[in-house]
């Protein structure tokens, strides 16, 4: 079960990259917000994310207006606050070393 | 033959198929459940409920009846709470010191139990049952007759039993009732919790309406014999 954890982690810290950043080149419902996630082949449920979105909500990394649907209610659309580019930014500037620490490190691995 | 119910999910009405019914009760109070403990639960809750909402409509539209059928695809898309706990353990771990939680590995080990009365299962208000989980009985039948015992004998007076009433907590959420017989707080175990409360209520449920339904159906078959003129029973 060790393995599950560990992707979980991995996973969990990705997806808020992710949704920050998708949310800051438009603003998105939580529907939408999964089907772009599944373009890029990052598949994970809807529940999953109300969470996620609540909690980048509070620490005002997002933000969102109401629009009315025809569909049924009402639907929050999520758009990047300035203190979330902030903070995807870094999180960018994270994943890239990160990205170059693994390559790295696997290279090695599988040239011996 | 099946009964339909008549909600409110996400402020839109629907009439949903009395399987469909149960299904969804248990999946939404097992979410209840584990959100519970998070900060903005409410606002989490508003929204999986809105986005269920739109689901059914999409699944049923216009005055169909909700069927598992259409449960099931709309929770599929949603995430089973399995789905929820895989992620939001780790949510748990890192937001709050947990006193109640550790990780999935720990197998049956009894961790911070807590004193709680036990709401299912009381006689007056739970306070012997609560005891009994604590100690880890089954049977609150012992507690109660020691207890008894000691009142009668006069070791210990009504008013201690008054006094516990009063000071020791009510087991309100499935969360309490796992810290009060111990139990792990996990998605598994709150997802278990629920389903058996539930299950208690339509078993506990339909025993009294047949209850009913026997006796009315004795005291008509005593009056009336369609062997004899007149009913019996009464002044005859």
């Amino acid at each position: 079960m060790k393995l599950e954890n560990t992707k979980a982690q991995m996973r969990k810290g990705i997806l808020e990259l992710c949704v920050l950043s998708i949310t800051s080149k438009e603003e998105m419902y939580p529907s939408d917000i999964i089907k772009k996630l599944k373009e890029s082949k990052l598949i994970v449920v809807e529940g999953t994310l109300y969470p996620l979105l609540n909690r980048l909500k509070n620490s005002e990394l997002l933000t969102y207006n109401w629009k009315e649907s025809n569909a049924g209610p009402p639907r929050k659309y999520y758009s990047t606050t300035e203190a979330g580019l902030n903070f995807l930014k870094s999180l960018l500037d994270t994943w890239n070393e990160l990205n170059h620490a693994v390559n790295e490190s696997t290279q090695t691995i599988t040239t011996k | 033959m099946n009964k339909i119910v008549n909600i409110n999910l996400g402020g839109f009405p629907f009439t949903v198929d009395e399987d469909a019914y149960s299904s969804l009760s248990i999946y939404l109070d097992t979410l209840k459940s584990h959100f519970s403990q998070s900060p903005g639960y409410e606002e989490i809750m508003y929204d999986i409920e809105a986005r269920m909402a739109e689901l059914l409509q999409e699944g049923a539209p216009g005055q169909g009846i909700i069927s598992s059928k259409n449960l099931d695809d709309a929770i599929k898309i949603m995430g089973t709470p399995e789905d929820f706990g895989a992620i939001a353990q780790d949510y748990k771990e890192e937001t709050f010191s947990s006193s109640s939680q550790s990780s999935s590995t720990d197998g049956g080990k009894r961790i911070n139990k807590r004193l709680f009365r036990d709401p299912d299962d009381k006689v007056i208000s739970g306070v012997c049952s609560g005891l009994a989980a604590y100690f880890g009985w089954k049977d609150p039948l012992w507690v109660r007759l020691i207890a008894l015992l000691l009142i009668f004998t006069g070791g210990v007076s009504v008013i201690v039993y008054l006094i516990l009433v009063l000071i020791v907590p009510q087991a309100k959420n499935s969360a309490d009732k796992l810290a009060m017989k111990g139990e792990p707080i996990n998605i598994d175990t709150i997802a278990k919790t629920v389903k058996d409360e539930f299950n208690g209520i339509v078993e506990r449920g339909t025993e009294t309406i047949s209850d009913i339904g026997s006796k009315k159906k004795k005291i008509a078959q005593g009056l009336f014999r369609y062997d004899q003129p007149y009913p019996r029973g009464f002044l005859f």
